[in-house]
Parts: structure tokens; C-alpha cells; sequence
């Protein structure tokens, strides 16, 4: 062994010893009577709706859990933290849960950039983390063994089941797709270029900056190419000028909006030219029917019953709540499939073999030994800018990480 | 004693008070600090990761602006050159921690020597927007260009290397960390005494009066910048050792301005208030995050009430107490 391999050996163990070695007891943050989940999201500043309800949803089916006796005999113990939709937040949030709190698993994360920032340290340390309401596809693909998400929908599924709405429901071979030339524009775009191959349907494929302010260039190129229908896989505010320019081309066909752009659709309706240009706009949406609809009038009405003096002021609840329910939904299913003897390596297995109907999302909850995106599904509502009526059925990617 | 000989004494005993009050607390700290590991969580050791990295960030941007009273409003990018100098070094090269560290520093370096040179043709206010223009620029090129940075995808960050050995949690990083914080903070204190700091002080007084003594008034402007971007890229090649990503987002003109709030509460132009304007509004920051509802709110009457009872800022008057001790 040569002076090199020694000095390499003897700084190895120097800062083996600083960084302290420490075993990894499987049962952290377990005790007979209690189980401890670290719960993160963006409770300030301004991007606190994506987050706020997200997390008081998740917490309000903790309670419930709680209040039926909790998961074989163990009440859920949540410890929030506020990662404030920012990287370096957000690992601090983390890092905290899981070395000062000890929790045996996160349950958060609402900003997909940011939330991508903890996944090495997560895996490396070997602590499951479920995803709030982040679509999270830069930390769900590849897949690991550690983290879960996409309860609302990745990119890339959104991206496929508009392709499948306009495929199917127009029975559409001619699709112009306007997505954005960042790394969210090439995510859906992947799962839309195969949901059209497999339905043979022709992309015509325009990507356009997040922050333009003109779109007649590329509005004119996809209107040369004659589309049967548009799909806006853009944010609100190009979104809003894609349908304004549309109805100046004289395209008259089916606009599909992806969710991504549907947060204020008032907002949207006045930037977009009004009515007139929303005679044939359909909106993509998650939930498994209208929000406010009789079928998911449960999750409003709990909200309202924890949270009654929240729920009484204006804006409330905001409009992503409800998926912070199916991603609670996977946490005590999992605890509860993993058995009372709680480890880590349970629970991630448990996790894996998740599938069932949450009642509040377009699709089922799905994972599976290659899939870490839960939910691949949407529906479909036409929309005039007044009123919105429902296409029956929902419209699943299927497109799936190789 | 004689009368006289007493009276002579007095202030030298004065200063060996005031150089004691100093010592015992600056002795204490570095043990604490060197110590920090062995008694506290990983997370404790991450946020004092994060502030060392902060102090060297205030320490670049106080010599700029502090010491040679240039604005600069594009430290964010530097940092960020830094960070991803480091960690393309790291992945792309191979280079060890050292490597990747001097690599940071000196691409940020260039570069700030390129803005030190537009910045000769430019003062006050229009010097300020062209460096903040500088910032933006650059991080619309973190957040588009790519194939290099990973764009809005952000850029993953492979583990550092320290003689072959690989640096993966936060007490692994921390000696490194503040070993280079404190070279940095040492480096400060002999650039600030030297012939350069002096020069640096006379151009922020009057560019006339420093040129009319001889000073070479364009090289020193250019020093400032590119010194101080040396600081900002190391201090980014710093956050490669312990962090594992990095997103265009956090390397924008907030960071700048949260870089310059600690710079001015501890006090500007002052090594120490650098020092102690990074610790404790780093501190504040993320203390904070305990209390999502009211913090932003906080945070501002927190700085509101610096600059009306401390407006010289911290260190001086940190100073004034320990000297006003010192004299009982």
C-alpha cells in the first residue's frame, strides 16, 4: 500500500468520523404509539397557494386517520416545515425533518424545481419521501426506490392525455401542439409524441419561450398546417395569447388548455379575447369531476369542518387543496399495508405495490416496481368562458418511463 | 508609579483590555466553530455551511462596494458562475475539491475583471443598473442555456472529492467549508491593511484625489471587481461541496440583494460587519421559517429597525460596546 492509499485511507476515516457514521435505524421516527412524518410545503411568500391547503388537506386526512385509532395502534404525528417554493429552503426544510425532527418519512413538496433539490440527499439517506402536489418529473424519472409523487399528474402524463383527448374524442390525426422550449415543454412533449404515434396521429410542434409576448410567428405556421385541433401545453399567460392569435387566424376547431394554465380562468378568459374566443375551448382537468362538483363535495365539506375559520375567508379553499389528499391517502395506506412492524423498507414496498381509486383524481393511484408518477389520467370540460360542461370518461397517458 | 508615567499607561492598558475582550470571544468561537460537528444534528451543520458561505459572499461584495464604493448588483451571477464552474469542473473534469474551488474562483474572476472594465466608463447609479443588467443576463444563460446547466431543470451536483475520498453529507464538507471561510475572512483582513485597501478606500473617497496621489485609479477599480468576484466564485464553488443540485431560481437578484442587506447592516465597508451581517441575518432568514405566517413581515420591520438604531451598522457598534467595556 502506497503512501497515497494510506493518506486516502486515513482521511476516509477522519471524515467518516465527521460525518459521524451513523447507523441507519430503520425504525426512526416509529414508536409503539406514534409515527412521525415530516410534512414540507411553500407556506410563505408568493407562492404559498401551491402549498398552504395542499398541506392542510393532507394533514386533515392525518386527523381523520388519527381520530379512527390511528394505523395499528400508532397515531400520526405531522411536523411541518415551510420550504418557501425555494431550493436551498426547501433542502433546510428537509435536512431538519429528517436529522433534528427524525421523522420516519416526508410527506411534501409542492414545487417541482425545488423539490427535485432534496431528492440525492433523500436517497442517499435512505428516507422515503411522498410528494404533496408536485408533478415532480425531474426526481420521479429515472425512479428510485425513495420517491413518490405525481398525485396530480407529471408533465410528461399531461403532455400524453391531451394528445389522447384530441386522438380520441375528435378522432384528430392532424394536432397542433404549442409547449414551452425548457425542460417542462420537452417532458410533455416526450409522452405526447408517443400517445400520437400509438393513435397515429401526426404532431405538429411549435415550442415557445415562457416569456414570449408575440405568438404570431409560430400561431401562422401551425395554422399553414391546417390542425383539427390545438393542444396549449403553455402556462396562463401565453396560453392567453395563443387563443387570442387563434381567433385572429380564423381557427375555429378544438382548443385543448392544459392544467398547467387553468389556475385563474377568468383571468384567462379576459387575456384570451373574451367569449368570442372561447367557443371551442376545453380545459384539461385532474380532479376526478368539476371542482365543486356532488362527487368531490366530501372534500370541501371537510375542509370546511377542520379548517372553519379558514374556510370562511375570501379565496379559501385555494384551488389546489384537494390534491393533498391522495398523496396523504398513499401515506397511511402504505403505513397500513406495511404491517405494525414498522420499518422503512416496508413502507417503500408497500408504496410500490399502491393502486387504488382516491375519489378526488382524474385516474387511480398507481405505482408498480417502474413507476414512481402516480397518476397518468385527466378529464376533459368545455368551457365558454361562463359555464363548464364535462366530456364523460377520462383520457390516461400511456406513456411509461424505459 | 509617577503621576505622569500613570496617565501614560492609561490608554495602552485600555487597548490591552479591548485586544483581550476580543481575543477570549474570537477563541471561543473558532473552538465552537471547530466543535460544531461533534455536538449538533447534520441540519445545524448544513445552515452553518450555508452562513460560511454567506460571510465569503458579504466579504466579496464589501470589498467592491464597502471598501472601493463601486456598485456592483451582480453578485448572484458570480456566485452562480462559481457554483457551476465547480460542479461542471467536478463532473466534466474530474478536477479534485481544490481544482473545482480555483476553477470557481477564477472563472468568476475573469469575468468580474471583464465588468471592472466596462465599469471604468461608469459611476454611481448607471454603474449599478449596468451590473444588475449583467445579473439578469446571466441568469437568464443559467436558466436557457441547456445543455450546460441543465436550464429550468436545474443542475445535479456530484459529490466532491478530497484526496480521493468523497465528500456526502454536510459534516464530510463543513472543515473544508470553514477552513476555506476562514482563509478568505484572513485574506480580507491583509487585503484591507495593505497598500491595495488603502487604495481601494482612497478611490471611494474622490477618483480625483486617489489619481492625484498616484493611485492607479483604473487597475484598482478592476482589482475591486475582479477581487470580488474571486470571493463570490469560490463562495459558490463552496456550496458544490455540500449541496447536491442547483436551480437558476435561487441565483437571481434576491440573492443579490439579501448579499447586500447583510453587508450593510453589519456595516459597510467594515471586514467585521460583513462577517457578522452574513451569521446573523443569515440566522434571522432561517429562523424565520419557523413562523411562515409572519415572517416576511418580520424580516422587514427586523431590517427597518437596523437602519433607524444601528444605521452605521453592526459592527460598529458592536465596536463602540466592547470599547466603551474595555475603558470600565
Amino acid at each position: 500500500m502506497g503512501m497515497r492509499s494510506v493518506r486516502a485511507a486515513l482521511l476516509g476515516g477522519v471524515l467518516a468520523m465527521a460525518g459521524g457514521l451513523t447507523a441507519l435505524a430503520q425504525e426512526v421516527g416509529v414508536t409503539p404509539d406514534r409515527v412521525r412524518i415530516g410534512m414540507f410545503a411553500p407556506l410563505s411568500g408568493p407562492s404559498a397557494a401551491y402549498g398552504q391547503d395542499v398541506l392542510n388537506a393532507a394533514r386533515m386526512w392525518f386527523d381523520k386517520i388519527n381520530r379512527e385509532g390511528g394505523i395499528h395502534g400508532r397515531q400520526i404525528e405531522a411536523v411541518v416545515e415551510d420550504d418557501r417554493c425555494n431550493a436551498n429552503d426547501l433542502v433546510a426544510a428537509v435536512k431538519k425533518l429528517v436529522e433534528q425532527s427524525n421523522v420516519f418519512a416526508l410527506n411534501g413538496g409542492s414545487c417541482s424545481a425545488a423539490v427535485v433539490a432534496a431528492s440525492d440527499y433523500v436517497v442517499r439517506n435512505r428516507v422515503p419521501l411522498v410528494m404533496l402536489n408536485a408533478s415532480g418529473d425531474g426526481a420521479l424519472f429515472p425512479p428510485n426506490d425513495y420517491i413518490y409523487g405525481a398525485f396530480s399528474i407529471s408533465q410528461h402524463a399531461a403532455g400524453g392525455s391531451a394528445v389522447e383527448f384530441a386522438a380520441r374524442h375528435f378522432n384528430a390525426r392532424r394536432i397542433a401542439y404549442v409547449n414551452h422550449d425548457d425542460a417542462y415543454g420537452a417532458w410533455n412533449l416526450n409522452a405526447a409524441k408517443f400517445q400520437a404515434e400509438r393513435r397515429g396521429a401526426g404532431l405538429n410542434v411549435q415550442s415557445i419561450s415562457p416569456n414570449i409576448t408575440d405568438v404570431t410567428a409560430p400561431m401562422v405556421r401551425l395554422r399553414a398546417a391546417n390542425p383539427e385541433v390545438l393542444v396549449i401545453m403553455t402556462y396562463a399567460r401565453p396560453a392567453a395569447l395563443i387563443i387570442r392569435k387563434a381567433m385572429e387566424l380564423g381557427y375555429r376547431g378544438p382548443i385543448v388548455v392544459a392544467v398547467n394554465a387553468t389556475a385563474d380562468l377568468r383571468q384567462m378568459v379576459a387575456n384570451g379575447g373574451g367569449p368570442e374566443a372561447f367557443r371551442n375551448v376545453y380545459i384539461q382537468e385532474v380532479l376526478a369531476d368539476l371542482p365543486g362538483s356532488a362527487r368531490l363535495q366530501w372534500v370541501y365539506d371537510m375542509y370546511r369542518q377542520a379548517y372553519p375559520q379558514l374556510a370562511s375567508q375570501e379565496g379559501r379553499p385555494q384551488v389546489y387543496m384537494p390534491y393533498g389528499l391522495p398523496s396523504a391517502m398513499s401515506v397511511t395506506r402504505a403505513l397500513e399495508a406495511a404491517g405494525p412492524e414498522l420499518t422503512r423498507e416496508k413502507f417503500l414496498a408497500a408504496l410500490q405495490g399502491l393502486d387504488f381509486d382516491s375519489g378526488v383524481m382524474a385516474g387511480p393511484i398507481r405505482f408498480g416496481p417502474r413507476n414512481r408518477a402516480a397518476q397518468q389520467a385527466a378529464i376533459y370540460i368545455k368551457y365558454d368562458g361562463a359555464t363548464m360542461e364535462r366530456v364523460p370518461g377520462s383520457f390516461a397517458s400511456d406513456w411509461r418511463f424505459e | 508609579m509617577p503621576p505622569q508615567q500613570a496617565v501614560a499607561a492609561l490608554p495602552a492598558r485600555a487597548s490591552s483590555n479591548l485586544r483581550l475582550g476580543l481575543l477570549v470571544p474570537a477563541v471561543a468561537a473558532v473552538v465552537a466553530l471547530a466543535l460544531l460537528p461533534v455536538f449538533t444534528s447534520g441540519y445545524v451543520v448544513y445552515v452553518a455551511n450555508v452562513l460560511l458561505v454567506y460571510v465569503v459572499l458579504s466579504l466579496g461584495l464589501n470589498l467592491v462596494i464597502g471598501e472601493a464604493g463601486q456598485f456592483s448588483l451582480s453578485h448572484a451571477a458570480f456566485y452562480g458562475i462559481g457554483i457551476y464552474a465547480a460542479a461542471l469542473g467536478n463532473k466534466l473534469l474530474g478536477l479534485p475539491l481544490v481544482g473545482c474551488l480555483l476553477l470557481a474562483g477564477v472563472v468568476a474572476a475573469l469575468l468580474g475583471g471583464v465588468i471592472g472594465t466596462i465599469a471604468l466608463r461608469m459611476r454611481d447609479i448607471y454603474l449599478a443598473l449596468t451590473t444588475f443588467a449583467f445579473g439578469e443576463a446571466m441568469q437568464w444563460l443559467f436558466l436557457n442555456w441547456e445543455p450546460v446547466t441543465g436550464g429550468p431543470n436545474g443542475l445535479r451536483i456530484p459529490p466532491s472529492s478530497l484526496f480521493g475520498v468523497e465528500i456526502l453529507n454536510d459534516k464530510q464538507a463543513y472543515p473544508v467549508v470553514l477552513g476555506v471561510a476562514l482563509l478568505m475572512l484572513g485574506a480580507t483582513v491583509v487585503i484591507s491593511r495593505s497598500r491595495l485597501g488603502r487604495a481601494f478606500r482612497a478611490v471611494r473617497e474622490s477618483d480625483v484625489a486617489a489619481m492625484a496621489m498616484g493611485i492607479p485609479v483604473r487597475r484598482v477599480k478592476i482589482m475591486a471587481f475582479l477581487l470580488s468576484a474571486f470571493y463570490a466564485g469560490v463562495a459558490g464553488g463552496l456550496f458544490a461541496t455540500f449541496s447536491t443540485y442547483i436551480h437558476p431560481e435561487s441565483l437571481g437578484f434576491q440573492t443579490t440583494m439579501t448579499v447586500l442587506t447583510m453587508v450593510v447592516v453589519g456595516g459597510l465597508g467594515s471586514t467585521g460587519g460583513a462577517l457578522l451581517g452574513a451569521v446573523v441575518f443569515g440566522l434571522i432568514s432561517e429562523l424565520l421559517r419557523q413562523a411562515p405566517a409572519v415572517q416576511e413581515m418580520t424580516y422587514g420591520l427586523i431590517l427597518i429597525l437596523f437602519m433607524m438604531f444601528v444605521p452605521r451598522g453592526l459592527a460598529p457598534a458592536v465596536s463602540r460596546w466592547v470599547r466603551g467595556r474595555g475603558h470600565v
